[in-house]
């Protein structure tokens, strides 16, 4: 039993990193910094075990020029100006209801009071809208982080109340839009960096969809 | 990429949390606080009630402004609808107001500066924070003010009213600049520098509470007049309920026209003619009223008898006959004599004028025309009849001028036309601004921002002004402040991103139509979406690098303290009261008519600096007109002392001094004056008359007329982003008369293609009994290249399918319309720089 419990908190502080991970990607533009550090063997090598191609521009090109042409490649595809791919789960998600899949319609609200309804708030310096998908991520790394915790401390039910959250939340939200969003970008990218990202986060959210399933059920053994 | 399977789940994970244990700073958490779940998160509801907060503010949808209550739910603005407290508007606002949400709540809207990495015009940014986008702008202004060159800061308006104006002419009157653009010249600023030769302010408020008989002469009143809200109502309840009535010119079946007693179809351009005409029956058959030629200046002699003015006035139209009339303008001179004498009888009555009647060559003089209808019949400032607007008088912190230029605020003289181009132009000629600029002789500026404005598409000739704004040897650094991509910021260097109006702070001060003035107020319904900013907090970014102290610390702070120091809205409560009321008139107020007859008491004659001017009758102070001496003002005279308007105190008539007729942006004298000696001074008649338009004269049999006009539920440029306006509005076809269209061998909803000498388009054809033969009428709000997936139809800037969103799928209509601008030059009117938009002649065949 007490294996299982680590197991689940493992499962647990796994799904914590690829969500901070995700949310990190789509945020902002990345950093030469950051760059540099997903060229590094143990991200480059996890990532090629999966078959996939990071980009060679990450491994061979300037990192500072790198940085700079995807600062403009974030600009155009998640930004604008004019049309773009929004990076909010209202704008993307087809509910059958022109208000809630309108910019900032009723579909946010749902995201914000979700999130806001665990006692979280949204940052004061945060400028970007409540349902952008990199608060989606950072939502879910939270809540995993905070089952692993759960886990950690032998608190099975807090700990199965939450992974039940995470699969509420990845079910009624998550998956209800990102993976079309990132076929968008595979298709838009112009650099291999954000079509490889998407494709991540495409193959994360599939295996997501399995695991939480699995799991949800196996905590209730131990709940 | 293979499929995840729990091994590669784990070592991305441990991946991921190597590089972001690597990184902490790598982004800012967008959440803050921890988890806290009641019962372990068992009862886990992310479903609570709702909470709606009503919250008083104002519109900015068009120039109307109405104040408006918005509704915000969940933190969104979820309704809007009229302030039920407005003496203006009695609760009411337009289809625009009611859309104003999809201003904010828009997919294409602008968030973040940006800064342009391609070439102009290429569409290629890069985001950008808010320190880098103003330490460059800043970088660019400092030179300015480093070689004592500051007027080379260009910042050009669309719209700029109240405190919104106030800020702006503040800060850049702090950093020495007076090179301010504006767009009156291409929306009514014929009208006004009209209004100020004649009658000294302008802005004419028709008062329909009191009137017995309403002249409508170009102008959709009932759809689209620049105080929508406030007179519409006021008309219709004129008409429909005291059953006054209502007779249109027009060259179009407008919705006003379609609502009036009868549409009197008119041919482009005879307005004034007809006018004249009507002036010609009320004097020949004697049914004018004397009252108002005491106050009337219609001669060169300023101490003419009533008789001697009415006699004048007499022969000044007596060319004008109605069959005169009727030869040129289509209409019958016996409606013409009909109208006259109901005009004359009633008791009292309005005529109202608007860009049909003014936009074209001499338009001013039209105006001329239309206001001394109102005078012989006793109309003007009179309850019923033509008042000039009463607007709130706010008082505002003042920061100190030019501050790095030694007190020096300066312009480059491109804002009036080329030298010598017009006589008067009292609000600019700013369609001709790019003109100036490529043509270099005046100077250009180094940095040219510009916000609420778009001038690539509302001006005319819109290739050439494409082409002066991509080219960078023209305009080396611009700068568009904007909520959404459109024609003119696709050429800037940095987009900053604005606030919308239902995210910003303003006092405001829209004429009200029952001659009290009100005081109101907008207030943020929520916080600014993204890092949008407003222009006032862009300035204060500004001023703090470039080390100028402003009397305000931001926008907020710079309404609160008009707020606190407004007579009248201060005792009420000032900036609390108005944050919690939102709106605030004096109930002991009465409405302001006849101010004209006020004399002037004999103590404010003998002020200091005061002397009396014998050529005009004007006492004015020479001292505030700061002129060198009493003896050198005296010797200049008012008339030819620049600025002396500025220091007018009263006009003698008949041995007293009256308040008369006060003086704006002009010298004008304080009689309502019909013959003006400054028109004459540049060679132009003084008294109106009707001068034919030469491009009308010297057109071909097969030329037409082009009008262009506007809808109900669109702006000329700053709407079509809007969702539900443009899903009401998109297309809009050539309207064109059955005899018209047959010459051409056209039949409705052919495609046709529309030729001037500047350039050509192509729509289809709506044949319609509703417009007059030989004129092609085209709204001007659609064809927009750039303006959100809503307002271009277009998925994109460059080509792909990135748009293509659930909500995209509900966009059913395909047509987006065409921009008639493109046909039209730029050309201004020789007496105030009035775009002339009605008077380009086309040529239309099957597409």
């Amino acid at each position: 039993m007490a294996i299982a419990r680590k197991d689940m908190a493992e499962t647990a502080a796994a799904r914590s990193a690829i969500y901070g991970f995700l949310a990190t990607v789509f945020r902002a533009e990345p950093s030469a910094a950051f760059l540099a550090r997903l060229a590094g063997d143990e991200f480059a090598g996890a990532f090629a075990s999966l078959e996939g191609s990071l980009s060679d521009q990450l491994i061979a090109t300037d990192r500072d020029r790198l940085a700079e042409d995807l600062a403009v490649e974030y600009t155009r595809l998640f930004i604008g100006p004019g049309p773009h791919i929004s990076p909010h789960e209202s704008v993307n998600i087809d509910m059958g209801n022109a208000l809630e899949a309108s910019f900032w319609g009723t579909q946010t609200v749902k995201v914000k009071k979700f999130i806001e309804a665990t006692g979280l708030e949204y940052a004061e310096a945060f400028t970007d809208m409540p349902d952008h998908i990199s608060v989606e991520f950072e939502f879910m790394q939270t809540l995993a982080a905070k089952e692993q915790e759960a886990w950690a401390e032998g608190n099975a039910e807090y700990a199965t109340n939450l992974l039940a959250i995470e699969r509420r939340f990845f079910d009624e939200h998550l998956d209800r839009w990102v993976p079309r969003f990132c076929d968008k970008v595979i298709a838009e990218a112009d650099l291999d960096f954000y079509r490889a990202m998407a494709e991540l986060t495409k193959q994360v959210l599939a295996f997501e969809r399995q695991n939480l399933a699995t799991e949800t059920a196996e905590s209730q053994t131990h709940a | 990429m293979t499929a995840l399977n729990r091994r590669g789940f784990m070592k991305l994970a441990s991946a991921s949390g190597a590089v972001l244990a690597a990184g902490a700073a790598d982004i800012r958490p967008a959440l803050a606080g921890t988890i806290k779940l009641s019962q372990s998160g068992r009862s886990f509801s992310p479903t609570t009630g709702k909470e709606r907060q009503a919250i008083p503010t104002a519109c900015w949808q068009c120039v109307t402004r109405d104040s408006m209550i918005g509704y915000v739910e969940d933190g969104r603005v979820v309704k809007l609808d009229g302030h039920p407290e407005s003496i203006r508007t009695r609760g009411v606002i337009c289809a625009k107001g009611q859309a104003g949400i999809n201003t904010v709540y828009f997919p294409d809207r602008i968030l973040y500066p940006l800064r342009r990495v391609g070439a102009r015009g290429e569409h290629k940014w890069k985001r950008i924070s808010w320190d880098e986008a103003l330490d460059e702008i800043a970088g660019r202004m400092k030179p300015l003010l480093d070689a004592g060159t500051p007027e080379k800061l260009m910042y050009h308006y669309g719209r700029n009213k109240a405190s919104q104006s106030k800020v702006n002419g503040d800060f850049l009157g702090a950093f020495g600049t007076k090179t301010i653009g504006n767009h009156t010249s291409i929306c009514e600023g014929g009208k006004w520098t009209a209004q100020e030769l004649m009658w000294g302010g302008h802005y004419d408020n028709w008062d329909f509470d009191n009137t017995d008989f309403v002249l409508v002469f170009g102008s959709n009143t009932l759809n689209t007049h620049t105080n929508h809200i406030p007179v519409a109502q006021r008309l219709i309840d004129a008409h429909v309920g005291r059953g006054v009535p209502m007779y249109v010119f027009d060259v179009r079946l407008t919705d006003t026209a379609a609502h009036a007693d009868e549409w009197i179809p008119i041919n482009v351009g005879k307005d004034g003619l007809v006018a004249l005409a009507m002036c010609n029956v009320i004097m020949s058959e004697g049914r004018y009223k004397r009252d108002l030629f005491k106050f009337m200046k219609v001669t060169a002699d300023r101490n003419a008898s009533v008789d001697e003015k009415i006699a004048a006035v007499k022969a000044g139209v007596a060319a004008f006959t109605p069959e005169m009339a009727e030869k040129d303008s289509m209409v019958p001179a016996d409606k013409i004599r009909e109208l006259a004498r109901a005009f004359a009888r009633a008791k009292s009555g309005v005529v109202v004028s608007y860009r049909g009647t003014i936009a074209h060559q001499d338009g001013a003089d039209q105006e001329r025309a239309m206001m001394l209808l109102a005078a012989i019949t006793n109309n003007v400032n009179s309850p019923g009849g033509r008042c000039q607007g009463v607007g709130a008088g706010w008082k505002s912190p003042k920061s100190k001028a030019g501050q790095k230029t030694g007190g020096k605020v300066k312009a480059l003289n491109i804002n009036d036309g080329f030298p010598g181009q017009v006589a008067y132009p009292t609000h600019h000629v700013n369609h001709q601004v790019l003109k100036m600029i490529k043509d270099g002789r005046a100077g250009r500026p180094e940095v040219y921002i510009w916000s609420c404005y778009n001038p690539v598409y509302v001006n005319g000739e819109v290739e050439e002004n494409k082409a002066i704004m991509k080219d960078e040897s023209l305009m080396p650094f611009t700068v568009s402040i904007n909520i959404v991509y459109d024609e003119s910021s696709a050429l800037a260097d940095i987009i900053l991103p604005d606030v919308t109006y239902l995210e910003r702070w303003d006092w405001e001060d829209m004429v009200s139509p029952t001659q009290v003035a009100e005081y109101y107020f907008r207030q943020p319904l929520i916080k600014p979406l993204g890092e949008s900013r407003d222009t006032g907090d862009i300035w204060v970014g500004l001023a703090q690098r470039l080390g100028i102290k402003l009397a305000w610390s931001s926008k907020e702070d710079f309404v609160r303290q008009s707020c606190n120091m407004t007579p009248g809205v201060k005792e009420a409560g000032g900036f609390e009261y108005m944050k919690k009321r939102g709106i605030w008139h004096d109930k002991n107020a009465k409405p302001d008519y006849m101010g004209f007859m006020s004399k002037i008491p004999a103590s404010a004659l003998k002020k200091d600096g005061v002397i009396f001017d014998q050529a005009t009758g004007v006492y004015w102070n020479w001292k505030k007109a700061k002129a060198q001496s009493a003896d050198e003002a005296m010797k200049v005279g008012y008339q030819n002392t620049p600025g002396a308007y500025k220091a007018y105190v009263g006009q003698e008539i008949d041995g007293e001094v009256y308040r008369g007729f006060k003086p704006d942006k002009v010298n004008k004298s304080g009689f309502l004056e019909f013959y003006s000696e400054l028109l004459k001074a540049k060679g132009i008649p003084a008294f109106p008359t009707f001068t034919p338009i030469a491009e009308h004269t010297a057109m071909a049999p097969d030329e037409l007329h082009l009008t262009t006009y506007k809808v109900a539920v669109h702006t000329h440029s700053r709407t079509s982003h809007c969702k539900w306006l443009s899903e009401i509005y998109h297309d809009n076809p050539g309207w064109m008369n059955p005899k018209t269209a047959a010459e051409r061998g056209l039949v409705d909803g052919d495609r046709i293609r529309v030729r001037s000498k500047h350039g050509e388009i192509t729509t289809h054809v709506k044949v319609t009994e509703g417009i007059i033969p030989g004129i092609i009428a085209i709204s001007y709000h659609v064809g927009r290249e750039f303006s959100g997936r809503y307002g271009s139809g277009k998925a994109d800037p460059i080509p792909g399918t990135m748009a293509d969103d659930p909500d995209f799928k509900n966009k059913w209509w395909d047509r987006h319309g065409v921009h008639p601008n493109v046909l039209i030059a730029n050309a201004p009117d020789r007496m105030t720089g009035q775009q002339r938009w009605m008077d380009e002649v086309v040529r239309v065949e099957k597409a």
